[in-house]
């Protein structure tokens, strides 16, 4: 009889249910979505994974596309999916408020994180100041990393230092591989040792999260790097293949609204917007890792050298 | 279609779909690596390409290793504790057996999980005994072995004591009288009668192991440590996707599983000596004397580690307010049973949607499996051995593979519908993996019933459905039910192919613990596992009362 009732839902509701894709906070995207639905009484079905997880979806399901709306965690993927051809060119009139760094005429950020360093301040350490602290005999065997295969921020933060830093960034890594760092998982996986203490810090954890737990009283701290870190906008973008791109225009829309952006701001990401208010550290005070000098390394290139460090082939 | 050929009709559509389409689409797309362009250029390139890659030879080995290391500790736990259980008059005898099927039942990903927050560096053992140092064994291959084997000995431990309860000791006591000492009687007659038994349960084992995805899932990611099925959920999941790689190793996968399978039905064929008269076997147990003490002693600390650690830590972990809170009493909170009824909750969503799917999936592979085990043992038509395979093929088949099997199948743009992005999907997927249950059961009443009172019926002017209807299910009622409860138990926690299938606003159970872990709300997923557990044990318990009814 349940099973019933759920199939004749189903079927109802899937009619004209408007279908999103989305990396990073499951909770921000069901509220996201609730609020969307209540404003606009448009179903949304959330389809949640991290960033490598969603981006497999969409890409299995080219023969027959299901997503309208999209929202990673890592910039190049949009990049990467405007340069197929696979997106809607929409400007929300919400997104005026949004800098200009944070949109194009096919994307825009929905929210923005930073990584640091997640220490935990009951491990016995002392308190790491920059990446290169995480290399030292103190650290040893004590640090996680989440796997930039899997997290989109993760991978931007790679990229990021090997942009600014070249063959150095590279040193780091060896340094970090020869004193034990492991990968574990994406972003909250790499996280969960550090909480109950098997380790003592996070290399690179997205900073939304860590708010979280310090929020549910975890003995953790948030650490922006003194050499500088990066900044990832999580950006949203319409399929060209949505058979709703009505809908899915007025959910950016609301994502952009104030409403959405202090939802956004709720899960401790940075909105997009500047004149939305959050309480945390926002990106305009953290100090971010110089611009590349020549073109950005590409992502293929890095998570390969990488994952050849780390022996995951 | 005439009323004779409407049911093995009826039965034959259901298998092809649920374990027939999905299975060719593999094989398909293994060989033919361009099929979702509609061309068949290039056959088995991917095979030649997978087998060049040089991880490959650490995938394959490291799921033998498992497999083999899980079959080797779950006989040395289980034979030990099967043989004790079944030769001798053990105090609580049946309560053991309920306890020892407890960790049959923790789903292995919980399992796993929970012996991570219990074992790693200032987990909840080492908060409690400081100098235990067991993080860097658990994120080990060894250790995911010992893991798996605390999920699967039982499945020895019972098919040993079984055995050698039912023909064990009554012989030995022929060859006691007749002058052997009592190592030489079990030695010569005890063992050598309970080897069928064993050996079949511990390629059970074997097979389990390789197909598992959980425990290398949760355990894996830390150590490094890729077998088959993570590998094959890697290609599959992970930008970017290797559809046809995947299904390759699925293949590879499958055809592990079917050399263990075939080796276990070489070894039972014609050696069962198990008694399916269903007559009480008269079974003389001796005492154990002075040996009580040690062998309950034994029997104690296996259930406290299999049985005790993972469910006191599945429970801590969601009784505590913070990880870094540690073990005390301050940290004790109901918050994350809160989370779960909170308002936005996916919870009760993906906890309503597991209840309904797995109540699907028992009605529709009950009914399955009682048609297609009657057609085979009682009606034997033509065609039984084809519906007797597919019926029972899926034992052989890992999640992953029909998970694989279902996205290459239905994920298509030729179908007019399909039902890939729907529940449906789930629904085949569970149906198609634990439909050999009822099967298995069924057929096992229904060869002790015999043809005489079908034939009675028939005699007397009913037809075949009238005689199946009035006579047979009544009478296989109990093993159905028993079995259809098992299924729906399995079906509410199943993990891989939910992850793999579940479309965009559906969460099942475990797909709702598992994205718990990884979005770092350790307690809100492990009071979810706590539910889960709960609720499969009482279903499982209630079921094993309903076979042991049964049999006895």
């Amino acid at each position: 009889m349940t099973a019933m009732t759920l199939s004749l839902a189903m079927a109802a509701g899937s009619a004209q249910a408007l279908t999103l894709y989305t990396a990073g906070p499951g909770s921000l995207a069901k509220k996201l979505a609730a609020g969307y639905e209540k404003q606009t009484g448009v179903k949304v079905d959330v389809f949640q994974a991290t960033t490598g997880k969603v981006m497999a979806r969409l890409e299995a399901e080219q023969a027959n596309p299901r997503a309208d709306v999209l929202i990673s965690a890592s910039w190049d993927t949009a990049t990467d999916l405007e340069q197929r051809g696979w997106l809607l060119e929409y400007q929300s009139p919400n997104a005026e408020q949004v800098p200009a760094q944070f949109k194009t005429p096919y994307y825009v950020a929905q929210g923005i994180s930073a990584l640091g360093i997640v220490w935990n301040t009951k491990s016995g350490t002392t308190e790491p100041k920059d990446w290169g602290d995480l290399a030292k005999p103190e650290f040893k065997d004590k640090v996680t990393t989440p796997d930039p295969s899997l997290s989109g921020a993760s991978l931007d933060l790679l990229i990021g230092l090997q942009n600014a830093h070249a063959q150095q960034a590279w040193k780091l890594f060896e340094d970090l591989k020869a004193n034990g760092m492991i990968i574990a998982g994406p972003n909250a996986q790499a996280l969960t040792p550090v909480l109950q203490g098997a380790k003592a810090a996070v290399f690179g954890a997205v900073d939304y999260v860590s708010y979280g737990s310090v929020q549910d009283g975890e003995s953790v701290k948030v650490i922006f790097p003194s050499s500088g870190t990066v900044i990832a906008p999580r950006p949203m973008m319409i399929l060209k293949s949505s058979q709703q791109q009505k809908e899915a225009k007025a959910f950016i829309d609301y994502a952009l609204s104030p409403e959405g952006q202090k939802l956004v701001a709720d899960a401790w990401l940075m909105p997009a917007r500047t004149d939305i208010d959050a309480k945390r550290p926002l990106f305009k005070t953290l100090k971010l890792l110089p611009e590349a000098s020549q073109a950005s390394a590409s992502r293929k290139d890095v998570l390969e050298r990488f994952a050849k460090l780390f022996g995951q082939q | 279609m005439n009323r004779n050929a409407f049911l093995p009709g009826v039965t034959g559509i259901a298998l092809l779909l649920l374990v027939a389409v999905p299975v060719a689409f593999v094989v398909l797309q293994a060989v033919f690596p361009h099929l979702d362009t509609g061309s068949y250029s290039a056959p088995f390139s991917t095979f030649t390409r997978v087998f060049a890659e040089p991880s490959l030879q650490a995938l394959f080995a490291t799921t033998l290793k498992v497999g083999l290391g899980v079959a080797l500790c779950s006989a040395l736990i289980g034979v030990p504790l099967g043989a004790l259980r079944g030769l001798f008059a053990l105090p609580g005898a049946v309560l053991w057996d309920v306890v020892f099927l407890i960790p049959f039942l923790i789903p292995p990903y919980i399992a796993a999980l929970s012996w991570m927050l219990a074992l790693q560096t200032n987990g909840y053992v080492q908060q409690l005994l400081p100098w235990l140092h067991l993080n860097d064994f658990l994120f080990s291959l060894p250790g995911m072995v010992a893991v798996m084997t605390l999920n699967v000995f039982p499945v020895v431990y019972f098919a040993v004591s079984r055995s050698m309860a039912a023909s064990g000791s009554r012989l030995a006591d022929v060859a006691r009288i007749h002058g052997a000492g009592p190592w030489r009687a079990f030695i010569r007659i005890t063992l050598p009668m309970a080897l069928p038994a064993m050996a079949s349960s511990l390629l059970l084992a074997f097979t389990l192991s390789i197909e598992e995805y959980g425990v290398p899932g949760a355990l894996g990611s830390r150590s490094g440590i890729l077998m088959l099925t993570t590998g094959i959920e890697q290609r599959l999941a992970d930008w970017p996707i290797d559809m046809p790689g995947a299904a390759v190793l699925s293949l590879l996968l499958v055809a592990i599983a079917l050399c263990a399978y075939s080796v276990q039905r070489a070894v039972l064929a014609g050696k069962n000596v198990e008694s399916m008269t269903g007559k009480p076997a008269d079974v003389t147990q001796k005492s154990l004397a002075g040996w009580t003490l040690p062998v309950m002693a034994l029997f104690t600390v296996v259930a406290f580690i299999a049985v005790a650690l993972p469910i006191v830590s599945t429970l801590v972990t969601a009784f505590s307010g913070t990880l870094s809170g540690g073990l005390t009493l301050s940290n004790f909170t109901l918050r994350h049973f809160g989370n779960l009824f909170a308002a936005h909750s996916d919870a009760l969503g993906a906890l309503s949607t597991s209840l309904s799917l797995a109540l699907g999936t028992a009605l529709i592979a009950g009914a399955t499996g009682f048609l297609a085990s009657w057609l085979v043992v009682a009606r034997k038509i033509r065609g039984a051995a084809l519906i007797d395979g597919l019926s029972l093929f899926p034992a052989t088949l890992p999640g992953i593979v029909v998970g694989v099997g279902l996205i290459l199948a239905w994920n298509r743009s030729f179908w007019p519908v399909t039902p890939y992005n729907t529940w449906g999907i789930l629904l085949l997927s569970y149906c198609c993996l634990l439909l050999p249950y009822p099967v298995r059961y069924v057929s096992a009443a229904l060869k002790q019933i015999g043809g005489n009172l079908d034939a009675a019926a028939r005699v007397h002017g009913a037809t075949a459905a009238q005689a199946l209807r009035m006579i047979l299910l009544p009478l296989v009622f109990p093993s159905l039910l028993a079995s259809m409860m098992m299924v729906f138990a399995v079906a509410s926690r199943e993990l891989v192919t939910s992850l793999l299938l579940s479309p965009a606003g559906v969460q099942t159970v475990s797909v709702y613990v598992w994205r718990q872990f990884e979005q770092g709300s350790v307690g809100d997923g492990m009071a979810m596992a706590s539910i889960a557990v709960l609720l499969s044990l009482t279903l499982m318990l209630i079921a094993f009362r309903l076979q042991q009814r049964q049999t006895s």
